[in-house]
This record gives C-alpha cells, structure tokens and sequence, in this order.
C-alpha cells in the first residue's frame, strides 16, 4: 500500500504574467503533518487548490493519493477534508444540522455527529443556530465538518488564525490525534510555533518559492551558525557564550560551583531562520 | 456524463426547500397569491352587483400566474446561488462531493415545484374554471415555463456575488418577461414580441383554457416554449463551462 498521499513535482502557477508559485516540491505521507509556512501572499493558499482540484497548475505535476490533480473530479472530496478561511456554514441551521446536511451528502452515519461534537468540543451547542456560535466555536465546527467522513487528506488553511490561544490549543490537540489515526495534514500556517509543534515537515514558502524544506529540527539546526549558549546563573546575571574552549571552562566552572540556574542552547527558531533565508517577517 | 446520486440530489433539495421557505425567499410565492386575491377583491367591490366577470377572472390570474413564474423563478434560484457564494458554503458544497448537476437541478426542483403548486392555487383561488383538457394544457405549459425562469435564475445565479447584485442583475430580465406579456393587450408590436416568449405563451394559454373554445396551445406556442427551453439550457451550459458557479 503507498503512504505518499501527496506529492507535489515542480509546480507553477501563473496568473496573466504573474507567478504565483515556482517549482514546488514537497511531499506528505500517511500519518504525518506537512507545514506550508509563509506570510500572507506567499501561494500557500493557491498550493491548497491547486492540491484539491480548485485550480489547474500551469505547469509541473501534483498527485493526490496517486491521482494527478488534473484528472481528479468531485469523487475525490469523498477523501479529503479543507477547511480554509473561506469555509462558509449555514447560519440559519443549527450546529447538528449543519454536520447532519454533510452526513447525509457524504453518506456518513449519523451517530457519528454526536460523538464528532464530543470530540470537538460542540456537543452543548449541537441545537444553537450556527450563525450565533464565537469565532473559536464556528472554526471548531468547520473542522468537524471537514473530518466527519474520516478523510484520508486534511487540508487546513491558517486554521488557527485569530483564534484565541485556548481555542488553537485544543485545535492542536485535535489535530495530533488525528494524525496518529493515521490521516495526512497539509497544513498552511504563518505561526512559526504551531508550525514547530505541529509540524513532521515544514516547507518556508517565499513569493511562490520554497526556500527551505525539511522537519523542524533539521531546518533550525542547519542554520544554528553561530553556536552560543544562554547561560542564566543563580545571582541572576545571564550570559550569551560562544562554543570555545575557555567558555566552555567557564561553564563547568559555574556547574562545578553550583552557580547554574539555567542553561540553554541558542538554536534559532523557525522564524527566525526564516528571516535570515527570506529577510522578511512572517507575520 | 454526471452521474446523480440521489442522497446528494436528496440533501440539496432539503437544502433549498428550506431556504425557499425563509424570509427572504417566500414573499416571492406569496406575493403572486396576494397580488390575485387583492386584485379579485379589489373587481369584486367594484363590480359588487353583477360580481367579477370572466374576463377579468382571466386577467388577474394571468398576472398572478406570469408574476409567479417569472419573480419566483428567476430571482429565487439566482438569489439562493448568489446567498451560497455569499456565505461561502458554495465552495464547501462543491468541495464535499456535491457535482454541478447535482446542485443544478438541487437549486432548481424545488423552486419549479414551489411555483407549479403556486399556479395550481390560483385556479380556485382566482375562481377560473377549466375543463380536464384544460388543466392538462395549463400544467404543462406552467411546467415548461417553469423549468425556462429557473434555467435562466441558474444563469444569472452564475453571475451574481451576493444577494444584492442577484436583485440588480435579474430586474430587467424580470421587467421584459413580466410588462411585455402584461401591455401586450395595448400594442401591436408588444403583442407579436409576447407571442414568442414563455410568459406571453402561459398568458396566452390561460386566456384559451378559460375561454374553453379553440385550440388550448398553438403549435407555434409549443415550439416557442421548447426553443425558449433549449436556448437558456444550451446558455447556462456555455456561462457554466466558461465559469464554473463560482470561479476565482
């Protein structure tokens, strides 16, 4: 059985004369997530629906649980769930209704609404009018309609933008489980610290290029140049060292005397490896 | 060739039923049902000693009828399409599995039953009466003149982004569907331009259906209606190829 359920081959796309995306690659498996970070603008959305049958790559070829994404037709959507920023959901019906309206297209059993709400936190509203629900509870039931029918491919778009931290937190945890259900995750994000904690590979996108490509850890390592480390001692002074022989005496020596109330490495963070690759900021 | 999956048809059409019946949507039905009992109520005060005649049974419900047909069908269908852009749960029907003809005929069936049920209503309601051939002839012409206001809804469903511009984009289409069969009565060339429009062929049968003498529909009649028929289908397709409902 092939675990590659996506695999994207030097695709671009242009709109008029302009290139949105050049010659992405990337690739995600079974039971992993893959992280498209970049700022706004930078083709992550467009990789989405290009990914998803919404929009044709000009050149280069994109397969989706082995079927190119040219070929693919509605019967796809039966595997994949998205949730975009552009996820809409009917107001005027109640929050069981509107998974009940999806059971039925997609032929899900409706006993599963009820335990999906558990799961995502909704179960105490199911009978509130959609249209009344916080921004944290409408995108806690837009991901629930995205992964009523057990997808194979969870498509999320900045699931967790403007949400409140408790509301990403639980969405983080949701999606982790499902991860270790075995569902693949293409996620889209320009939270450098949801990408890191989420992510198994991260792709940093820059105006339609990948600049970097590989899991979290490996990414700031590569570019861990300057190899310092932050030292915070017991009378409260705290140093930035470098890796040299004497520092690292100076170290033992503050060890030895039990002076150390801390120590860390100073490896950048995935922002900040993206500002040095790009030379710009994501948020 | 699509295939249609009924439980998908089946959802759509619960969907769109219960728009249709929102607030929004059911002035548009109701409105063609008030228009024929304030216009019979209005003839009948007037004409309180020899009560309403015919004539003008056939009149009121011939407007009542044309309103219906052309109100309901093409606004409702292309405002409920332009509410689904709006909302954007468009996309996420698309994106679950639903197919354009799917959605197409979801978005239509309802509102042509909404309306073939309004039309029905207006017979006792208005006080026409109509032999059994009669009726034949009226439903099927109702039918097929149904089926022409929805098609074109769905055309300008296509166009409109939000319920607004669903309102602006309809209105003249509304206007000449509506006011050339309603004056054809005053002038010679409104007269020849209604006898080649589905609303001046419903207009035209109920007016021979209540009169019961002469041929119920012309041949011509038919023609008209089912190259009215083609030419909105073969449309919608060209704007649906080149567009998609709701293109980037």
């Amino acid at each position: 059985m092939n675990n590659e359920y996506i695999r994207i081959n030097h695709i671009s796309k242009k709109f008029g004369s302009e290139i949105v995306l050049k010659d992405l690659e990337a690739v995600l498996q079974k039971g992993e997530i893959l992280g498209f970070l970049g700022p706004s603008g930078a083709g992550k959305t467009t990789t989405i629906k290009i990914l998803t049958g919404q929009l044709k790559p000009t050149s280069g070829d994109a397969y989706i649980l082995g079927i190119h994404v040219k070929n693919i037709d509605e019967t796809i959507y039966e595997q994949i769930g998205i949730v975009t920023d552009q996820s809409g959901i009917y107001e005027r019906l109640s929050v069981y209704d509107n998974l009940k309206y999806f059971a039925k297209i997609l032929k899900v059993d409706q006993a599963r609404i009820d335990e999906l709400l558990q799961r995502v936190g909704l179960f105490d509203y199911k009978k509130k009018p959609a249209g009344k629900l916080s921004k944290g509870q409408t995108q806690r039931l837009i991901l629930a309609r995205a992964i009523l029918h057990k997808p194979r491919v969870l498509f999320l778009d900045e699931p967790t933008s403007g949400l409140d931290p408790s509301t990403a937190v639980s969405i983080h945890r949701l999606l982790m489980e499902l991860k270790n259900e075995g569902m693949a995750i293409f996620l889209t994000t320009h939270n450098m610290e949801e990408a890191t904690k989420l992510c198994d590979h991260v792709a940093l996108l820059n105006d339609g290029q990948i600049m970097e490509y590989g899991t979290p850890k490996e990414l700031c390592l590569r570019y861990n140049k300057e190899k310092k480390y932050k030292v915070l001692l017991e009378n409260g002074q705290e140093y930035v060292l470098d890796q040299s022989p004497e520092n690292t005496q100076q170290i033992a020596d503050w060890i030895n005397e039990n002076q150390v109330a801390s120590i860390h490495s100073c490896e950048p963070t995935l922002e900040r490896v993206f500002l040095t690759v790009t030379g710009r900021q994501l948020q | 060739m699509k295939i249609i999956h009924m439980n998908k048809l089946g959802a759509v059409m619960e969907m769109k039923f219960r728009a249709l019946f929102s607030k929004n949507f059911i002035s548009m039905p109701i409105f063609a049902l008030g228009f024929a009992l304030v216009m019979k109520w209005v003839y009948g005060s007037i004409m309180s000693k020899e009560g309403i005649s015919d004539e003008l049974r056939v009149f009121v419900m011939s407007y009542s009828a044309i309103m219906n047909v052309t109100m309901s069908g093409i606004y409702s269908v292309s405002a409920l399409m332009a509410e689904e852009k709006e909302k954007h749960t468009l996309r996420v029907l698309m994106t679950s599995s639903v197919n354009g003809l799917e959605f197409c005929l979801g978005s239509m069936i309802p509102v042509i039953l909404v309306m073939i049920s309004v039309n029905i209503m207006l017979v006792p309601l208005v006080g026409v009466s109509m032999s059994a051939a009669g009726w034949g002839a009226y439903i099927g012409v109702t039918v097929l003149s149904c089926v022409t206001s929805a098609m074109i809804g769905m055309i300008f469903g296509i166009f409109a982004k939000n319920q607004m511009s669903a309102g602006t984009i309809t209105m003249p289409a509304l206007l000449i569907l509506m006011m050339i069969p309603m004056f054809s009565a005053f002038n010679q060339t409104l007269e020849k331009v209604s006898e080649v429009l589905f609303t001046g062929v419903l207009m035209q049968t109920i007016s021979n259906v209540a009169g019961g003498t002469g041929q119920l529909v012309s041949i011509k009649s038919i023609l008209v209606m089912i190259v009215e028929i083609v030419l909105a289908v073969g449309c919608f397709l060209m704007f649906y190829r080149k567009n998609g409902y709701d293109h980037d």
